[in-house]
């Protein structure tokens, strides 16, 4: 059952403004001071995603694999300084290691399903790879932010304990491991939670996209599961990269806390 | 008496970079050594670098005549051991608080927890049994010292780092934790301690050494 993309005109999208100038309406009435905000955003909106469909058309098009190589490492440096910068408790932190985590954890997982689990023909098609790519590298990188964040939060209200445990002859994983253990608990419960109410709270992003452009629900359904379950595994693998690589900026080449951990406090 | 742990010329700052302080000192084996000034002076950042806690400006330390390069860092905690002026209490009963040392590599290797050698430390600093299965965090500031006290024991350091060990106490267990440190120092060789105060008064323990910050900068000794 394919009945097809029911087609937007260009007053049907300018239409969709309504949408937000009820939300504008909203933050003027309670004097959010998000009007400008939400004006800026929606033009963003409108012109970066008309941007990329036009590129995504090309590419698509092309479907040559170094091309699509290429997009993804800029996709993932993209997402890695967006991640270092919802990290309040974080300060100076290098975006290479982020970008490395986001990297490794989605070409891993996304290699797995695209090769594996979808197996297209190309196993490189553009109209699967990028897709599934970005639907990782979103997912991931609220999950590294949300780790990263935790780790260093949790390192600052702890560093009397962290310290306590080095005296006692601790190595610093031995002692951090509390808090890497809250860390990544932080970064991938949000996932974790989305699996339990897929479905019964609302249809996801994908799955809409699917049956919006008249595929059969239950292939849309398949779909679904697949990118659930590959977010759940990249988030857990970004994360513990991530926090792999950071733990160990806490501490001195000798072994201790690092300064700056007691002297900052949220 | 042998020379346990000798300070060489370790450089460092206090307050904001305000003041540059260079020390240097002995503790002999089964003595003490008391750091003593006024607050601000450096005392309990001299302890910390002593045991490797914070890094230092230059100079050396050496334990039994061993430079500490010479010692990895678990492995330089394990001989030297710091117990700061408000320990750290871990969630948990009193009892997994003694028997977190026993957790780290580091530690089991070659020591037991010891249910009873803990029970008769505590008693001796008059903390009765029954507080083994109490949350360790509804622990009074007085209780936590000594249970940290008992726990820095059990790990067996060679040297003790004591900042500010008679603070929250009152004077009898004040007394009971002088009695404890000297019976400690004299029960087998290999041992000292250096201890922070602010005015030098320990009680009855019996300094070999005095290290006065007085709040100058140079160097200081005994």
């Amino acid at each position: 059952m394919n009945s097809g993309v029911v087609p937007i005109s260009n007053f049907q999208l300018a239409l969709s403004v309504i949408l937000v100038v009820i939300a504008g309406g909203i933050s003027a009435a309670l004097r959010l001071g998000l009007l400008k905000s939400l004006a800026w955003g929606t033009v963003r909106t409108f012109i970066q995603l008309t941007f990329i469909g036009y590129v995504l058309k090309y590419v698509f098009s092309a479907n040559n694999l170094w091309l699509i190589f290429v997009i993804i490492v800029v996709m993932c440096f993209i997402a890695a300084r967006a991640s270092v910068r919802r990290t309040p408790n974080v300060p100076r932190y290098p975006v290479t290691l982020a970008f490395w985590s986001l990297l490794a954890s989605t070409v891993l997982v996304g290699f797995i399903v695209v090769r594996v689990i979808i197996n297209p023909v190309p196993w490189y098609s553009a109209r699967i790879v990028i897709p599934i790519f970005g639907m990782i590298l979103g997912n991931s990188m609220n999950g590294i932010a949300l780790s990263l964040d935790r780790l260093y939060g949790e390192s600052y209200a702890r560093a009397g304990e962290i310290e306590a445990l080095l005296a006692f002859g601790a190595t610093p994983w031995e002692a951090i491991r509390g808090c890497v253990h809250d860390a990544m608990r932080a970064g991938m419960t949000p996932t974790i939670n989305s699996l339990m109410v897929v479905g019964l709270v609302s249809l996801p992003g994908m799955m809409t996209g699917q049956i919006l452009g008249g595929a059969d629900p239950h292939e849309a359904v398949r779909y679904q599961i697949v990118v659930m379950l590959m977010i759940s595994a990249a988030v857990a693998i970004g994360c513990l990269l991530l926090v792999g690589f950071s733990y160990k900026r806490l501490f001195t080449p000798d072994g201790a806390l690092r300064e700056e951990i007691f002297k900052s406090r949220q | 008496m042998e020379n346990l742990l000798k300070i060489d010329n370790i450089r460092f700052t206090i307050g904001v970079n305000t003041g540059r302080v260079e020390v240097s000192g002995l503790l002999e084996e089964g003595g003490v050594l008391n750091i003593c000034g006024p607050s601000g002076s450096g005392k309990t950042t001299l302890l910390r670098i002593l045991a490797k806690l914070k890094e230092t400006g230059g100079g050396s330390v050496f334990l039994q005549g061993k430079p500490w390069t010479d010692f990895s860092p678990s492995g330089w905690h394990r001989k030297v051991y710091y117990l700061a002026q408000k320990p750290a209490i871990f969630d948990g009963t009193v009892e997994e608080n003694l028997k977190k040392p026993f957790e780290l590599a580091a530690v089991k290797t070659d020591l037991r927890f010891d249910l009873d050698r803990a029970a008769r430390l505590m008693e001796r600093l008059y903390l009765p049994q029954e507080l083994l299965t109490r949350d360790a965090r509804t622990l009074s500031g007085g209780e936590s010292s000594r249970v940290a006290l008992v726990r820095a024991l059990l790990v067996e350091p060679s040297v003790l780092l004591l900042d500010e060990p008679l603070a929250a106490l009152d004077r009898t267990a004040a007394s009971a934790v002088i009695e404890l440190i000297a019976e400690w120092l004299e029960e087998t060789g290999g041992r000292g301690a250096a201890l922070v105060s602010h005015t030098g008064d320990i009680g009855g323990l019996s300094c070999c050494s005095i290290l006065d910050l007085g709040g100058k900068e140079g160097d200081l000794s005994e």
